[in-house]
């Protein structure tokens, strides 16, 4: 399998094609509106039209160069989020002060029901409100940002990225290391080389902290002075590490790099986490920052993939990653997980062949295996047209975004998300969501979609701001709604069946208040609008 | 991926692995195309072994749910927090019930209650968030496992999977344990389930409209999970849920327990076809002031015992196919803390009770509380593999034919079985 795939990313071409040779069954509105619904979360009301005026292949190169696309109006939201003004040592001593009033509490008072530090499903303690409103903010800033940046490529890799190196928000100090880990370790890296954020995330104190490394260290290794004290309560004893912890290890090579196909063996994993070992995160009351312990690191020489390191210290890891970032396992897994994203559920060989190519030639410039998926046939293919069953987040952000509607800074756009089962950054395996539909499809989560479409519809969903009047105005012309509404919610993409049940519902129906609603809540909620 | 290669892979098993398919996928659209969609004859759905999961998140304190107080050290390591003897309700002459559980002395007597010491995951972690992980998703120490194991048992014997309420979670989302390909309801309220219009005749309307809707949809699995979602709204529709009143003078204790398990009871007595239930019932990590025979433990199982109690009263003689099973991350400390607590441990006690548990005894071995017979010199040792007992009742409750893929790199054998259903 490996050596095919090496054989089959040398043959691929690797200079993009013209756009001419790609398209052909595709109309130019048919291509903004696939080009929306991937690189988008779906257009906003008259954004196929200007995408057409754009050309559809300039606009994806704006989408590929964010920093040069004006994005005022988020930026101006953005303001209302108190969480953006906070940095890691703010939140850390926030997190201390919390952890601290409610050890207090807990010992004035002796509450009924304490500390239930389970992940899921806590009591609801008023000295936490503060923190988890801020870590409410910080799902809701992912909603507004999705729903009004211009820069919506860039929103959907940050989404991408995020879910690909997952961390937990629930576990522990990731509670309040989070907020940094989405602000300085992914945003800016989005369209980066791959190997500059697999770095970055590796060296970040919430992935240390999610997988354990923080507390790998080299056997029979002590620290100079003590570090790890005896504590009690809390996240449980914290007793001092006495030896390598595997799990960041596996998961770089099984998740993040090389994927479970990638011919690595155990020992090979207990190499890579003895090179990590030492790799770890300062006390709270320092910052929380990374830092190397050199006390920690296993001095023996190892060897992992044909490679001997010796005593490096911290440079046997960046080593180690920047060999990884760019093995041909690795780029076919996280090239197949792109396309998984943006083409299909099974990606075509072709468009995965063609990032992979890009990837050699770049050395995995994001923006380079983007363009060459984006420039792909496979891409294109009127196959994969509104073949991808959207996610819970990308069907309330395109619901939202059809409709013009604009999302409050409260969490409950937000909560949305979560009942209808996509709870953000609260995955707890470090697989992240997946990208295919069998995961978000079944009966619950479809009803809880009608429930929301219709809400939605009707003005009644908490946390967003429907202006309907603006983008559908209500009239007693059955007809008419109904073609305004295919236009507005699914880019005139309403299949005849569609059409002609919604017609038949508005039957007698003579409020145009209510026809409207009826209308637009069976458009969001029904089958055509799950797909992109 | 062409259509083609799709139904290619579909065809055969063993290809798609080797393929780098995403097998659950495949597995789904599988499922959905054999499934049938045909209403359940009575008959056959009262006659279906059911389990009924509860997870005690937080950690519960096994030695105070089930108390060694014929064990000197229990009471020497715990000065302010151990239960008297004279409180405990005695059940074989060495362990005895903690005094809010009292109301399920009755089950112990007539043998449906069983209980199992020293049981717990064989990975040391002492993280809630690891350890309730892996006991859901059954592979202790392996984090990357997508699925959990409940839902991996749905998948691989679909003998039952005929009905969308086949397995149900109580709760806003579905839990760890149900993840996966099969498909599972996440049912927050029965009452609220299907389209949220108040007026019955407009949500009549709009359900039929959907239904329409979808039902031009094709054959995926859009489709397919929406027909599931209308024909459970239907079946529901059919039980009426609102109408419902418990047998006899039972009254479920107020509080999120006593609602879900009284609409697990409801389930199961509208034959709607339930085989897996799962609730979650929080509360348990009690690092300071825990309490004796009253106080904070005892009050949360107070709630457990009654609502247990009230159920199984509820199902009366229906409890002969039923099974419930709690289960929790991890025990506790033996010894107390400074703030009269515990903390993080290693082995718990879990109950199972129903028709066809080998109750009236304390199973597994148990490890004593001796230093060296504990594990890190500090808590109950595991003599039990959860996966063992999860295993046994998979397979002697339920009827699964093969462990191997519920708890890959696993599979539990019925000699380590602990004996927990009769056979």
């Amino acid at each position: 399998m490996r050596h095919f795939l090496i054989v089959a990313a040398t043959l691929a071409v690797v200079s993009p094609r013209p756009l001419a040779a790609q398209a052909p069954q595709l109309s130019t509105r048919d291509s903004a509106l696939h080009a929306l619904n991937r690189l988008a979360y779906g257009p906003r009301p008259g954004e196929v039209d200007s995408v057409v005026r754009i050309g559809v292949m300039r606009w994806i190169d704006q989408q590929l160069d964010p920093d040069r696309i004006d994005d005022a109006a988020l930026q101006q939201r953005e303001r209302e989020f108190k969480i953006l003004s906070y940095d890691r040592e703010d939140l850390a001593q926030r997190f201390r002060d919390v952890q601290r009033e409610r050890q207090r509490l807990q010992r004035e008072s002796s509450p009924p029901d304490p500390l239930s530090a389970s992940p899921r499903g806590g009591t609801d303690m008023r000295p936490m409100r503060e923190f988890r409103e801020l870590g409410g903010e910080l799902q809701q800033l992912a909603i507004v940002r999705a729903t009004l940046s211009e820069r919506q490529l860039r929103e959907v890799m940050v989404d991408f990225w995020t879910n690909h190196f997952n961390v937990f928000v629930g576990k522990g100090a990731d509670r309040f290391l989070l907020p940094s880990y989405i602000e300085e370790t992914i945003r800016p890296r989005a369209l980066a080389r791959f190997e500059d954020l697999l770095i970055a995330t590796a060296e970040s104190p919430a992935m240390l902290f999610y997988l354990d490394n923080a507390q790998s260290v080299a056997p029979g290794s002590s620290p100079p002075f003590p570090l790890f004290a005896r504590r009690r309560g809390g996240q449980g004893v914290r007793s001092r590490p006495t030896g390598i912890n595997e799990n960041y290890a596996r998961e770089l090579l099984e998740l993040h790099t090389l994927g479970i196909d990638g011919g690595y063996t155990q020992q090979d994993i207990i190499e890579v986490a003895r090179i990590f070992t030492g790799w770890s995160i300062e006390p709270p009351d320092r910052g929380a920052g990374f830092v190397f312990r050199d006390w920690a690191h296993d001095r023996g020489t190892k060897h992992v993939f044909g490679l001997t390191f010796h005593n490096d210290g911290k440079d046997e890891g960046i080593r180690l990653l920047k060999f990884l970032a760019n093995q041909p396992a690795t780029m076919h897994h996280v090239s197949a997980k792109l396309c998984m994203r943006f083409v299909a559920d099974d990606p075509p060989d072709g468009c995965i062949d063609a990032a992979v190519a890009a990837w050699q030639h770049t050395r995995g410039d994001m923006r380079a295996v983007l363009r060459a998926i984006f420039t792909s046939p496979d891409f294109w293919d009127a196959r994969v047209v509104r073949s991808k069953v959207k996610t819970p987040f990308e069907f309330v952000i395109s619901a939202a975004r059809a409709i013009s509607a604009d999302p409050d800074s409260t969490p409950r756009l937000a909560q949305m998300v979560a009942r209808l089962g996509e709870p953000l950054y609260q995955q707890p395996a470090p697989t992240g969501y997946a990208e295919t539909e069998a995961h978000w499809v079944n009966s619950g989560s479809l009803l809880a979609r009608m429930n929301a479409a219709v809400a939605l519809a009707g003005g009644r969903l908490p946390g967003i701001d429907a202006n309907l009047d603006a983008v559908i105005p209500a009239t007693t012309d059955h007809a008419q709604l109904v073609d305004r509404v295919d236009e507005r919610i699914l880019g005139s993409t309403m299949s005849a069946h569609t059409k002609s049940v919604i017609l038949a519902q508005l039957g007698d129906i003579s409020d145009p208040t209510q026809a409207r609603v009826l209308a637009v809540g069976l458009a969001l909620g029904g089958p055509d609008f799950q797909k992109q | 991926m062409t259509i083609s290669r799709r139904v290619f892979v579909r065809a055969g098993g063993l290809a798609l692995v080797s393929l780098g398919l995403d097998p659950l996928f495949l597995a789904r659209a599988a499922f959905a195309k054999t499934r049938r969609l045909s209403p359940l004859s009575p008959l056959s759905a009262s006659d279906r072994p059911i389990l009924v999961c509860l997870f005690q998140r937080g950690a519960v304190d096994g030695l105070n749910m089930i108390v060694p107080h014929g064990d000197r050290l229990y009471y020497q390591e715990r000065p302010r927090i151990a239960i008297p003897a004279s409180d405990v309700v005695d059940l074989d002459g060495h362990f005895g019930l903690h005094p809010s559980l009292a109301p399920l002395k009755s089950l112990w007597d007539n043998k449906s209650l069983a209980v199992l010491h020293g049981i717990g995951s064989p990975d040391s972690t002492r993280s809630h968030f690891d350890a309730q992980d892996y006991m859901e998703s059954g592979t202790p120490g392996l984090k990357s496992t997508g699925d959990g194991w409940l839902n991996r048992y749905c998948e691989h014997d679909r003998e039952h999977a005929d009905t969308p309420f086949r397995a149900v979670a109580f709760g806003p989302q579905l839990p760890r344990i149900l993840a996966g390909s099969a498909p599972s309801l996440a049912i927050d309220d029965l009452q609220a389930f299907g389209l949220r219009v108040p007026q019955e005749d407009a949500r009549d309307r709009l359900t039929k409209a959907f239904e329409e809707l979808y039902d031009g949809a094709g054959t995926g699995l859009l489709a397919s999970s929406s027909r599931e979602g209308f024909e459970a709204i239907q079946m529901l529709k059919r039980a009426d849920p609102t109408q419902y009143r418990p047998a006899g003078d039972v009254e479920y204790p107020s509080g999120r327990l006593g609602r879900t398990l009284l609409q697990i009871a409801q389930l199961i007595k509208a034959n709607v076809g339930l085989e897996i239930a799962f609730a979650d019932c929080t509360g348990w990590d009690t690092h300071v002031n825990q309490g004796s025979s009253e106080g904070q433990l005892s009050a949360r199982l107070r709630e457990l015992g009654l609502a247990l109690s009230a159920f199984t009263r509820d199902l009366g003689d229906g409890m002969h196919n039923v099974v419930v099973l709690t289960m929790s991350e991890f025990g506790r400390t033996i010894r107390e803390n400074g703030n009269s607590g515990t903390d993080h441990g290693h082995a718990t006690a879990m109950l199972v009770m129903g028709g066809p548990v080998n109750g009236g005894q304390v199973l597994g071995r148990w490890p004593g509380l001796e230093i060296d017979q504990r594990f890190e010199a500090r808590d109950v040792a595991v003599t039990t593999d959860f996966r063992d007992l999860f295993g046994e009742i998979l397979a002697r409750h339920l009827g699964a034919t093969d462990l191997t893929p519920v708890f890959p790199g696993y599979a539990p054998v019925a000699s380590r079985f602990p004996g927990a259903i009769r056979v």
